[in-house]
């Protein structure tokens, strides 16, 4: 009987010990992990363009797992980060032309690569229509972020409601720190420009967003 | 075959399209969700699963060998609720691996393919006959098919896997901003039209790791999580994921082990 104990736990103990060492790595160990991984596991046409897998201060706290949430601190960090980072059009002018905003917003094209090719255009698409509600009565748009229908009829298009607009497209960050909203102008998707015509899509009574 | 395949699936997606404007007009996700099931019933990928078998069965490659031989972890050749394990950790090459880096594996080892050749193909272009790998992994899962997922943690190696797909999920980079978690951690979302699954709920992680392989409509051919992990990284404006890196390893191994207890359907069918 003894015998039969001690030669099963002779057996059974390296495995007992193996599984008993297996375990979920800590924090530092998985970042450590995955960030080897991320830096060796993607191509692009140009070295320049791998940089985009690097991430900047804000992305990093910003990407909280699971139900962890910011503090306090952090928070105000990413909001100081982003209120630096926004830069206004050399004109002052932060309303374009909505016809213009108006293309820009239904496209969601630009920047992309695949096959080894970086997906060349004059500019890139605005992306809006993807996540957001817009003129009413078009179906195909999508509900991640809110409807932003007869955003300037609810609105106005005050001079502070063009400033506020203007900052939340370049950096939203601003106000919603770690929003799903993409940093479109500090991040180098838009220019200044291209966010001014979005800035007038939105607010300009005549768009057909503020259709009544 | 190409030509008929190809002809079901136009017929499916003609009808799928039909359905989608008919029913926009009402509530989207329903005309959605009913051209779906339509399509589900009568799934053109269904066609890829013969193909599989064949090219498992049929020796090939330069050693003039089947796949009859490859170990995807219940031993050489089992087939029958293997996927279900997967990605799980493989002593011979000390690596864990998910289906389609397993079958390279093989059939660089087994058959002497060229590595590069095969990735190079594995992802096959849209309205084509579809990629060896394509078919030979949804033969492969359909042999699953009715078993429940039932991903295990127990080397080492799979734990930090599973913790690194967790930390990758929530990663968020490029210009874009986005992580995985921004499209897929709410319910009921959708880009444009598309509904987009729930992953960070157990019920939409199941749908994902139940119905790939899956037929893609708009593209006529059969389409694995590979590409299906790639295409998000296009769409996020990243560089391109090496298919079978450890990147898609890993974020399969999180998925995976989330979606335990799913019950596998495939082919998926997919818009």
């Amino acid at each position: 009987m003894k015998k039969t104990w001690l030669k099963w736990a002779a057996l059974s103990t390296p495995a007992l010990i193996a599984a008993g060492c297996a375990t979920f790595p800590d924090q530092a160990t998985t970042r450590q992990i995955a960030e080897k991984m991320v830096s060796e596991d993607f191509t692009a046409p140009t070295p320049a363009l791998l940089k985009r897998l690097v991430q900047d201060r804000s992305q990093h706290i910003c990407s909280k797992i699971g139900e962890a949430r910011l503090t306090q601190e952090e928070a105000a960090e990413v909001v100081k980060l982003a209120r630096a980072s926004i830069q206004y059009p050399q004109s002052g002018k932060l309303v374009g032309d909505w016809k213009t905003g108006e293309t820009l917003a239904l496209d969601g094209a630009g920047d992309r690569i695949q096959r080894g090719a970086l997906e060349k255009r004059k500019e890139n698409g605005g992306l809006c229509q993807n996540c957001h509600a817009l003129a009413p009565g078009e179906i195909n748009v999508g509900n991640i972020g809110p409807s932003l229908t007869g955003y300037g009829l609810q609105r106005g298009n005050s001079e502070a409601i063009a400033k506020l607009t203007y900052e939340r497209i370049y950096n939203g960050w601003a106000y919603a720190p770690c929003s799903n909203m993409p940093r479109l102008g500090a991040t180098w998707h838009l220019s200044s420009e291209q966010i001014t015509h979005l800035v007038a899509y939105l607010i300009d009574p005549q768009s057909p967003v503020n259709t009544k | 075959m190409p030509t008929t395949r190809g002809r079901i699936g136009a017929i499916a997606v003609a009808c799928l399209a039909v359905h989608g404007t008919t029913l926009a007009q009402g509530k989207a996700e329903d005309g959605l969700a009913v051209g779906r099931q339509m399509l589900a019933e009568d799934n053109p990928g269904e066609l890829w699963i013969e193909q599989g078998k064949t090219l498992f069965h049929q020796k090939r490659g330069p050693k003039n060998a089947s796949l009859e031989q490859c170990d995807f972890g219940l031993g050489p050749g089992k087939l029958e609720g293997a996927t279900v394990r997967l990605p799980r950790y493989f002593p011979d090459t000390d690596r864990v691996q998910d289906l389609e880096s397993r079958l390279l594996t093989c059939m660089v080892q087994l058959q002497g393919f060229n590595r590069d050749d095969i990735v190079k193909r594995a992802i096959s272009p849209a309205l084509s006959n579809g990629s060896d790998v394509e078919a030979l992994a949804l033969y492969i899962t359909s042999r699953s098919n009715g078993l429940k997922m039932n991903v295990a943690l127990s080397h080492q190696k799979e734990y930090d896997m599973y913790k690194a797909g967790e930390y990758l999920f929530y990663r968020r980079s490029g210009q874009t901003d986005f992580a995985c978690v921004q499209c897929h951690g709410e319910a009921n979302k959708r880009i444009r039209l598309q509904d987009l699954v729930h992953m960070t709920d157990k019920k939409g992680v199941q749908e994902v790791t139940s119905t790939w392989p899956a037929y893609r409509g708009a593209h006529f051919v059969v389409r694995t999580m590979q590409w299906r992990l790639s295409d998000c990284f296009w769409q996020m404006r990243l560089p391109e994921l090496t298919y079978a890196s450890d990147v898609s390893i890993a974020l399969t191994t999180y998925l995976h082990y989330q979606g335990n207890g799913a019950v596998i359907k495939v082919p998926g069918f997919k818009r």
